[in-house]
């Protein structure tokens, strides 16, 4: 019954939105295991996100209308709910991108120019 | 933008789940299957579980995706309602008992505060009410007095202050004929501006304009809304509408709207100026309304006219201790409820004061119930639910205890404030405005909101102190942190019982005087009668022989009504407000007085003085009234009014001045009553009345008779064995074949008898309704601890049990523990009521403060309810089966 179990989620909650929504935008419809697996499989293992913190995120993503979902049957003929980024979705991630860039940016001069 | 719209959604989603659970578990089934079949390409043991455990548990993550589809604690609130209700139900009798307790308490409280509000808070019916404020002058004394005409005139003209200023005298009582009815009627008098002052404008007609205060103007009128609607058929047009009062014709000129009740009690209204106004500065006829100046405050108000009116003082020539010394301004508001409001703000403390005592038994409730289910929740907590969801739970119980309990409470408010208006004393002011309106609906949900959220927390963080979980594992829980509270709960029982007692004595104090005042033998008939209070216009003294015409005229008229039995007169009805009273002179065989100096000369000799209540009646009324003669005869056709004047005096007199002595043949001068110094012989004695009340002593009276002095106003009695609404529609009309402009008023005696009891009932009553309340609340206070006490005990009584204690030690042990509580709280009552019980000594008839019968049977009762509130209790702790006291804890 416990709901509130910040610590995890809220490390991974701005970085995590990104994340599926990219996932979503370069790959095209996904279900929730493949957006999983590819994460994982691009970080190399580092990425392990359990499905409490998955699903919580595409349904916020999707109560945000950044993306919508369906029922649909993969190539195996299973059925899954599958993801597709809408046009707001597109716009959210190019600004999240250009946000994300500078802050980076500067991180790393001040990691590296402060040093 | 997008939280809101994800907000949006949630709400959405907590209302109307689209994506239901089985979607939701569907999609999250299909996630494992994806992983377990990857695990099996991988060549996995345990597929199934090894992809759960990567992927994490399927309920939790529900649980995750549930929370984030909807409004969690909405979807917690609906679970814990759910829940709370199952429990509620699953215990109707600590349901009943803790939501009528808190009913008791939130009605009670909601009932006076509505009265408060009505009182003292609910601003006045009139144009910006904060503004209006009442002119008083200060007398010598200090005392706020009524102001005198031209002092009132120098307080408009030279204050700065003031918008406008306006005066108006005391409501007063006349005969107004011309309407459908003749009737006796409230007129005041107020100055034209009066109804502007206030901003109030008459809902049908005109308001006064200046010149109708003119001497000479034709005179006008305004009534009230209740006048128009009974005496003049709600009529539209006012044009033809004339009334006269003492032989002057008024027109009415307009109707005042329904809700205006200024001064109080008032039906007509008339322009003062025709009243003539009086020159002197030390006629108090006036009371005065102003409304403040924009911008001016209270203070400055009150320095202007304090200026002023030290001005008048120091150069007024009618130096002397009626002339003002000083000038003050209140609030209108505080003005009109100024007595009241302490005896009020008291009477809501004291509901207060019910109110925690009552939340205080539903916690002690509450309390014992959450000790019962220790265990149930030590399970949900090992089952991880948090403590501030423990929390959350018992907030939702109690908001829905208040809920039931404090819907219960306002509708008992709602019909009890009626019965609390219908009771109230009638010098109440603004008894009209009291009612459940919003502001009152808005302060009982105030105060239940309070208590259910005082009550929940209190009882979540004492059930839930401490680690649970230890409680799961130990099966007991620490005793310190429970004996405290139960320590608590004791003290609040026995301060319950204590007021309890002191209450309930004073109750039983006062219905004991009631009951003896009842006793009291009034010396006078009540039953059967009926009066008929007429009053003849008073206008020219010259008219005296025809007022004993007139009544001598009515009284043989109304013999002739069948069923009536024997008809007489008085000036006043006994138990209704008594009679004149003045000196009386004892006069010798030769002394008669010629002139005023021979009477200032015989009133200086003391030994021959006497003092009597002076009162006018006719032989009728000791026959219909029955009251004995006991020497000498009662008034007969001889003594009319060129007979020599004669006097019947009551045993009182005859004994208090005449001891030893036989009145009757001696001569009094009594002329200071009513002016006539014609000399009365006594020709008789007849038995005392308590003319003042029952609890009052007979005082000494002299009767004269009305045909030898007659009077405007008389009340005339009838003895009747016929129907009253007979009897009075049959007097009605014949008063109005002898002058169809001569109001009536008809009251059956026994409506006298029992309003001159009024205010001695409306006080047992009061207090007895405290009483009751404060013994029900101490009753479920006992109840309640002693239920917590026993099963916090039920392993020790397991254990006693099991080691071959008898339920009968038990059950003694369990009572004995309750019984210390309760004598110390009536020991405490006890002596408390000895202390206080004295102040309400003036209250008391026939019985002392201390009577001791009154002290022991109300401390019998509330022993023996208190040991009924502890033996159910008790009998529950003989009924413990120690194998499962010891298992479970």
């Amino acid at each position: 019954v416990a709901n509130k179990e910040p610590a995890k989620a809220d490390v991974l909650h701005g970085t995590l939105d990104l994340m599926l929504l990219q996932t979503v935008a370069a790959l095209g419809p996904l279900h929730g295991y493949s957006i999983a697996a590819r994460l994982e499989q691009v970080s190399g293992g580092a990425l392990q996100i359990n499905m409490g913190t998955l699903y919580p995120g595409l349904m916020r993503l999707e109560q945000r209308g950044l993306v919508r979902s369906e029922w649909s049957v993969t190539e195996t003929s299973r059925k899954a709910r599958f993801y597709t980024i809408t046009a707001a979705g597109r716009r959210q991630l190019a600004a999240e991108k250009a946000e994300w860039a500078r802050m980076t940016a500067i991180m790393h001069t001040l990691l590296h120019n402060l040093g | 933008m997008d939280s809101v719209r994800e907000w949006i959604r949630r709400l959405w989603g907590a209302l109307h789940p689209s994506r239901g659970d089985r979607d939701l578990e569907q999609e999250l089934q299909s996630h494992l299957e994806f992983a377990a079949e990857e695990a099996r390409r991988r060549n996995s043991d345990d597929a199934a579980r090894n992809a759960r455990v990567a992927a994490g548990g399927l309920s939790q993550a529900m649980d995750a995706v549930r929370d984030q589809r909807g409004v969690p604690w909405l979807d917690d609130m609906q679970r814990d309602v759910r829940y709370a209700l199952r429990g509620l139900a699953r215990n109707p009798g600590f349901t009943a008992v803790a939501a009528l307790t808190l009913a008791l308490g939130i009605g009670v409280t909601t009932a006076i505060f509505s009265v408060v509000y009505g009182v003292l808070l609910r601003p006045l019916p009139y144009a910006d009410p904060d503004r209006l404020m009442a002119i008083f002058e200060v007398n010598s004394k200090g005392r706020p007095v009524r102001l005198a005409a031209p002092n009132f005139d120098d307080f408009r003209a030279q204050s700065r202050s003031f918008q406008a200023m306006a005066m108006y005298t005391l409501p007063y009582p006349k005969s107004v004929s011309g309407a459908a009815q003749p009737t006796r009627t409230m007129v005041a008098a107020v100055s034209p501006d009066f109804l502007s002052v206030l901003g109030v404008q008459p809902i049908i007609g005109r308001d006064f304009n200046a010149s109708d205060a003119h001497k000479g103007a034709s005179p006008t009128a305004l009534v009230s809304y209740g006048y128009w609607r009974q005496h003049l058929e709600s009529s539209h047009d006012l044009s033809g509408t004339h009334l006269k009062i003492d032989r002057t014709t008024f027109s009415v000129i307009g109707v005042l709207p329904s809700a205006f009740h200024f001064p109080a009690d008032v039906d007509l209204w008339l322009p003062a100026d025709l009243e003539g106004e009086s020159l002197s500065r030390t006629s108090h006829n006036y009371s005065a309304v102003a409304r403040l100046a924009e911008g001016v405050t209270v203070e400055q108000a009150n320095r202007d006219i304090s200026t002023i009116a030290r001005r008048i003082h120091d150069t007024s020539n009618e130096q002397g201790t009626s002339l003002l010394v000083d000038g003050r301004v209140i609030p209108l508001q505080d003005s009109i409820t100024g007595k009241a409001r302490s005896a009020l703000l008291l009477l809501l403390g004291a509901v207060g004061f019910l109110l925690l005592v009552a939340c205080a038994n539903v916690a002690n409730l509450l309390l014992a119930q959450a000790a019962v289910r220790e265990r149930e929740l030590a399970v949900r907590s090992a089952l991880g639910a948090g403590r501030g969801r423990l929390i959350r739970q018992f907030v939702t119980e109690a908001f829905l205890l208040v809920l039931i309990g404090g819907s219960l409470g306002v509708m008992g408010a709602v019909w009890g404030v009626d019965g609390l208006v219908e009771l109230a004393p009638s010098d109440l002011p603004r008894l009209d405005s009291i009612g459940i309106n919003v502001p009152v609906l808005a302060f009982a949900c105030l105060v239940s909101t309070g208590v259910a959220v005082g009550l929940g927390a209190l009882t979540a963080v004492r059930a839930t102190s401490g680690d649970l979980r230890d409680d799961l594992v130990n099966g007991a829980r620490g005793q310190t942190g429970s004996q405290r509270s139960q320590r608590i709960g004791r003290l609040i029982v026995a301060a319950q019982m204590a007021i309890t007692l002191v209450l309930t004595v004073g109750a039983g104090l006062l219905g004991r005087s009631l009951m003896k005042v009842l006793q009291v033998n009034p010396g006078f008939r009540v039953d059967r009668i009926l009066s008929m209070d007429v009053s003849l216009p008073s206008v020219d003294p010259a008219a005296k022989p025809g007022q004993a015409r007139f009544f001598a005229t009515l009284i043989d008229r109304l013999e002739t009504i069948p069923g009536v039995r024997a008809v007489g007169a008085t000036c006043d009805l006994p138990l209704n407000g008594g009679h004149p009273d003045g000196l009386f002179a004892l006069l010798g065989r030769n002394d008669m007085p010629k002139t005023m100096t021979d009477l200032r000369a015989l009133f200086q000799q003391q030994d021959r003085l006497g003092t009597a209540d002076f009162c006018v009646a006719t032989d009728g009324y000791f026959k219909a009234l029955a009251i004995p003669l006991m020497r000498g005869r009662v008034f007969d056709p001889r003594d009319d009014a060129d007979a020599p004047h004669v006097a019947v005096i009551t045993q009182a007199l005859a004994r208090d001045r005449w001891p030893n002595q036989d009145p009757i043949g001696r001569t009094i001068e009594f002329g200071n009553m009513d002016g006539d110094l014609r000399p009365l012989t006594i020709i008789g004695i007849v038995g005392d009345t308590h003319e003042y009340g029952l609890d009052v002593p007979p005082r000494p009276t002299v009767y004269v008779s009305l045909f030898q002095r007659p009077r405007a106003a008389m009340s005339l009695t009838m003895l009747t064995d016929a129907d009253t609404q007979q009897v009075t529609s049959a007097a009605r009309g014949i008063l109005k074949q002898l002058d169809a402009e001569i109001p009536a008023t008809f009251r059956t005696f026994s409506q006298v008898y029992s309003a001159s009891l009024g205010s001695r009932r409306f006080n047992v009553i009061l207090i007895g309704f405290f009483g009751i309340t404060a013994l029900v609340l101490a009753m479920t206070g006992v109840f309640g601890v002693m239920a917590y006490s026993v099963s916090r005990r039920r392993r020790e009584i397991g254990v006693r049990l099991a080691l071959g204690a008898a339920r009968g030690d038990i059950l003694r042990m369990i009572l004995s523990q309750g019984m210390r509580t309760i004598a110390i709280g009536v020991a405490t009552g006890i002596g408390g009521a000895l202390a206080l019980t004295r102040t309400v000594g003036s209250l008391l008839f026939g019985v002392t403060p201390t009577d001791p019968l009154t002290f022991a049977g109300v401390t019998l009762f509330l022993v023996s309810t208190a040991l009924v509130a502890c033996y159910l209790p008790a009998r529950r702790a003989t009924r413990v089966d120690p194998m499962v006291a010891l298992r479970d804890g």
